[in-house]
């Protein structure tokens, strides 16, 4: 059966963290003028305005530490009405404690979730190019 | 700049019948409202001659609005926008009644929330809001899709750091609640919540059960501001303006990637410093109240209580009548209606004006009260209005 969630739109600014992540790799812009990691991605570095900007290749080892989540027990889109109880955490990579990812927290029973949790990047391949980035516990 | 302290005020607040099934269009119940605010504030439809609005998409125009009214308006502004729109749209009234441009404007919310648009989600085009939303493609496709589950992020977070629990959301409910049963007209009249009950309320969205959600309603309410002088000529007694700051905003559009810093925090010592007071002299308070742990969090941020002792500050009933800031005294939006703020707006002008002197509604006495409001934790606005 065809994949019934969205999957993430790629557009001008944003096409490199997707496109990698189809090849299951985390790339992270960077601002080469202050050296500030920007995500999500954009037009230009969010802290100084420059338009000087670079990516950085996390590779497919990427670990982190839930810094907060929530648990949906009621799909808020369609598509996730299968998924429920939903993890949705924000972590903050170990490599670079400034970036913060989204993502759900998958193979884990919700009640266990809890700040501080080890986790570690996943990708779920969604279609047959497309694959989501997402966390499992480390 | 303009010392605009006190030179302006709200001369009237008025609002349509309140429903979960209107059976009519936001133009009729903006009309409604309209009507009740001016015979509130005793003057003509012709003395106003500026009109605005926000909505989503979801209303009628103040064109339509003063066509209706008999008025040929000199200015109308309609925005799209929820929370802290209405603080927004009157600062930008006083703006340009300072530069002549008009005399009195009446600013609305008209909306079937209920049975029209609805706020809390559904229905809304997936790849629309991935472009819509700054950042969405990093959070839709994983199943974030409304203010419960992005405020609630901000929530968990929150409360991990400075020690807020479960209860600590639910008295803000039982105390909102609370006020809604001495309100007829609030949703909840009749409908007490205890913190029994509370925590018995299966989550929604963790750490949300549906107490911790506004609720939705059908309803318009208006309010008219004009000058100082103007105001001598109304039948109101005036809610004078002491300070407002409209509009700030956070580091990033994409608000998510920082969960420490909301508007509300920017808002507020700019908000004092313009009124001359502080949070120590507040006497009632109007807090946006989108959820329950909205409240808290802004409680901190306009230091009615520090950081760390926001949860001990509600569950000694201080947002309670007898309390030492009793808030949201209809109900709020948890409890009375739902119009993105503005029901908030009209009832701190009651209780600045003592509308309901000799009744147990009344905060006795009140002089100074503070309106916050809240379009996220990204953008935030508020005033202090007095007696
Ligand atoms: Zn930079």
């Amino acid at each position: 059966m065809d994949y019934q969630k969205p999957i993430p739109l790629k557009n001008q600014d944003n096409h490199p963290y997707w496109d990698a992540a189809d090849r299951h790799e985390l790339l992270i812009q960077k601002c080469e003028s202050c050296g500030h990691y920007s995500h999500p991605p954009g037009p230009a570095c969010s802290k100084c305005g420059s338009a000087e900007l670079s990516w950085e290749n996390l590779g497919s080892e990427v670990n982190g530490t839930i810094y907060s989540f929530i648990i949906s027990y009621r799909p808020f889109l369609p598509g996730f009405q299968d998924d429920l109880p939903l993890v949705i955490a924000v972590v903050e990579l170990d490599k670079a404690p400034q970036v913060k990812l989204i993502a759900n927290v998958l193979n884990c029973n919700p009640q266990d979730v809890s700040i501080g949790m080890n986790v570690k990047m996943t990708w779920q391949d969604i279609t047959e190019d497309r694959a989501l980035p997402q966390w499992i516990p480390a | 700049m303009a010392q605009i302290k006190d030179r302006y005020a709200i001369v009237g607040v008025g609002e349509s019948e309140r429903s979960k099934n209107s059976g009519t269009t936001p133009l009729h119940l903006a009309l409604d409202a309209a009507r009740a605010a001016i015979q509130d504030a005793g003057i003509e439809a012709k003395d106003i001659d500026g009109f605005m609005s926000y909505s989503e998409n979801d209303s009628c125009t103040s064109h339509q609005l003063a066509t209706y009214l008999g008025v040929r308006p000199k200015y109308v502004k309609d925005i799209m926008g929820g929370g802290s729109s209405t603080e927004m749209l009157i600062a930008d009234a006083i703006g340009l009644i300072e530069t002549g441009q008009v005399n009195t404007v009446l600013i609305y919310r008209a909306m079937n929330g209920r049975s029209g648009v609805r706020m809390g989600g559904g229905g809304w085009d997936i790849n629309m809001l991935q472009s819509a939303i700054d950042g969405g493609s990093f959070i839709i496709p994983y199943g974030a899709g409304g203010p419960a589950q992005w405020f609630g992020l901000f929530a968990t977070r929150h409360m991990h750091e400075t020690g807020l629990t479960q209860e600590h959301l639910g008295h803000v409910c039982v105390s909102f609640y609370e006020h809604a049963q001495r309100n007829p007209k609030a949703y909840f009249y009749g409908k007490p919540l205890t913190m029994e009950a509370y925590k018995e309320t299966p989550y929604l969205s963790y750490p949300f059960n549906k107490h911790d959600f506004c609720l939705e309603s059908d309803e318009a309410n208006a309010i008219i501001v004009t000058s100082a002088e103007r105001a001598k000529d109304c039948q109101s007694r005036p809610a004078y303006i002491m300070g407002i700051t409209a509009r700030q905003c956070v580091s990033h559009s994409h608000y998510w990637s920082d969960l420490s810093e909301v508007a509300a925090d920017y808002v507020a010592p700019e908000l004092y410093k313009k009124a001359g007071i502080s949070p120590a002299d507040l006497d009632v308070a109007s807090i946006y109240d989108c959820y329950s742990w909205v409240v808290l969090r802004q409680l901190e941020a306009y230091g009615i209580a520090p950081r760390g002792e926001v949860g001990d500050f509600v569950a000694a009933g201080n947002l309670r009548m007898g309390g030492k800031l009793p808030s949201n005294t209809a109900g709020g939006m948890l409890s009375e209606g739902y119009t993105h703020g503005m029901n908030n707006v009209l009832e701190i002008v009651r209780q600045i004006r003592h509308d309901y002197k000799g009744t147990d509604r009344q905060v006795e006495n009140c002089e100074f009260g503070l309106c916050t409001g809240w379009a996220g934790p990204d953008i935030a606005g508020a005033m202090i209005l007095r007696n």
